[in-house]
């Protein structure tokens, strides 16, 4: 079975038309008082989680629409938003 | 001798005097050598599948030294002359077949990018040289240099002391020669934790007990991230699926190894017969070894437009790895910050084959010293809030007719 990605426009295509952007990681760091340390745990640091994480994608050979979605890490495979499946 | 272990079973003890986590190359190495050069043979080797499993066995098995910056290729320079030594005096046959690599070159951006890599090379004394695509073709008279493909090859970056290495017997050989030292290689254990006591490391947790050791080193590939969360450390890695395959057997068309960073290839001929190729990585982190048809297809493309007679050639097998990749394509290798005791040897993306045994005999000097040695200065994880990057990321393979 191939790999897919909901498209909030498009719906389930395959995953390769989309772009990865990166696990969310919440708001961009405030740049007052701003250190190299922190501006470096916000953009290279990774959760690299091996399990269910929230993740930016980018619909690129498609709509062209940024969107976030949940995926098991350990699966490679889409799934619902933890709080919807407990 | 023929049915005669390789390595000794043990049982697992209570304590040891370092613990290597992961039974790869880069463990069996590092253990082989705190035994060989640093008399410390209380050593456990905790993999949690079997030794080779991971990274080890699934790579495509080059090797080579013509990095884009002076402090990688001081280590992997050193790492190609070490194979020699280490099939003498671990008297097993790793195959090293020093074919030498060649590198196509697509546009003039990716020539400019090989030109200073070459100057790298000679400057610290690897040979490496620029081609044309007349000496290409001389090289591998199967190559394309015609203008009719996606990308016509513009020259290349020949690199001769580079080769393969038959990566399972790297794993053997190693694992043979740490347990003749006496160091414990325990198979089907999986780690679950990393204890760390008011900031000093002191052992770890297994689903066979618990294990006390002053030192821990996390060499295990794709999945170091996952340990290093353990101790509570958040590293600047990406683990990615990275896939390769095999051909049917043909007859001997390709005696180099080639790589191409413009069509994301690279491909060996082996002694078997098997064109050996590996792709690019799905540029989105995942611990699955699954495999695509996206890339096959891709595969096919790329080494059919570089190597035309390879048409209506069959792939036989399909596998993948996890290559856990840092901001600047170089490793992380570090030790006792933030936790004393708690060595990382990770983020080595998809050269960690290449690398593995003299990053093992330095990793034991780390170790058993408690000081960085000074070929090891360039890959520290505090690079990165420092923002000094090392550079690698401006190779050949970075540059193509897109730029």
């Amino acid at each position: 079975m191939s790999y897919t990605i909901t498209c909030p426009i498009c719906g389930k295509r395959d995953l390769y038309e989309f772009r990865f952007g990166n696990e969310e990681r919440g708001p961009y760091p405030n740049q007052k008082g701003l250190t190299p340390r922190a501006y470096s745990e916000a953009v290279q640091m990774h959760e690299a989680v091996g399990g269910i994480q929230k993740e930016w994608w980018y619909h690129r050979d498609g709509c062209g629409v940024w969107f976030t979605t949940w995926r098991d890490t350990l699966t490679g495979r889409e799934v619902l938003q933890p709080e919807e499946t407990s | 001798m023929g049915s005669k272990r390789l390595w000794k079973k043990t049982r697992l003890k209570k304590s040891y005097d370092a613990v290597m986590i992961g039974g790869g190359i880069h463990g069996l190495a590092a253990a082989y050598f705190l035994a060989r050069d640093h008399g410390i043979t209380n050593v456990a080797v905790i993999e949690r599948r079997y030794i080779g499993f991971g990274g080890s066995g699934r790579n495509t098995a080059i090797v080579r030294a013509n990095q884009r910056t002076q402090g990688n290729v001081r280590l992997y320079d050193e790492g190609l002359k070490l194979w020699a030594t280490l099939i003498r005096e671990l008297d097993f046959n790793m195959m090293f077949y020093n074919c030498g690599n060649l590198n196509t070159l697509h546009s003039e951006a990716a020539m400019g990018a090989a030109r200073l890599a070459v100057c790298t090379a000679q400057l610290s004394g690897v040979r490496s040289e620029l081609l044309d695509r007349k000496q290409c073709k001389e090289l591998i008279p199967a190559l394309n240099i015609e203008d009719n493909i996606t990308y016509p090859i513009l020259g290349g970056m020949y690199h001769p002391p580079g080769g393969i290495v038959r990566h399972d017997a790297v794993a053997w050989a190693l694992a043979k020669g740490a347990s003749r030292y006496g160091v414990h290689i325990h198979q089907n254990t999986e780690v679950t934790n990393i204890n760390v006591e008011k900031g000093k490391v002191t052992g770890i947790i297994t689903n066979k007990g618990t294990l006390k050791s002053p030192r821990v080193l996390i060499c295990a590939g794709g999945y170091g991230a996952l340990l290093a969360q353990m101790a509570g450390i958040k590293l600047p890695i990406h683990p990615l699926t990275i896939q390769a395959m095999v051909t049917q057997p043909l007859k001997p068309i390709l005696n180099h190894v080639i790589s191409s960073g413009a069509y994301h290839v690279y491909a060996n001929q082996t002694l078997k017969g098997e064109i050996a190729t590996g792709a690019h990585m799905d540029p989105w982190p995942n611990y699955t070894t699954n495999t695509t048809p996206y890339y096959m297809k891709h595969q096919a493309e790329a080494l059919t437009e570089l190597l035309p007679c390879l048409k209506g050639v069959k792939f036989m097998r399909h596998w993948a790895g996890i290559a856990d990749m840092t901001p600047d394509m170089a490793p992380i290798l570090h030790g006792n910050d933030p936790i004393e005791g708690l060595y990382l040897d990770v983020g080595w993306g998809y050269f960690g084959f290449k690398s593995g045994p003299i990053t093992g005999k330095y990793m034991a000097e780390y170790m058993a010293k408690a000081r960085r040695p000074q070929i090891l200065k360039p890959f520290s994880l505090r690079r990165f809030e420092q923002f000094r990057h090392t550079g690698e990321t401006a190779g050949a393979f970075s540059y193509g007719p897109w730029n």
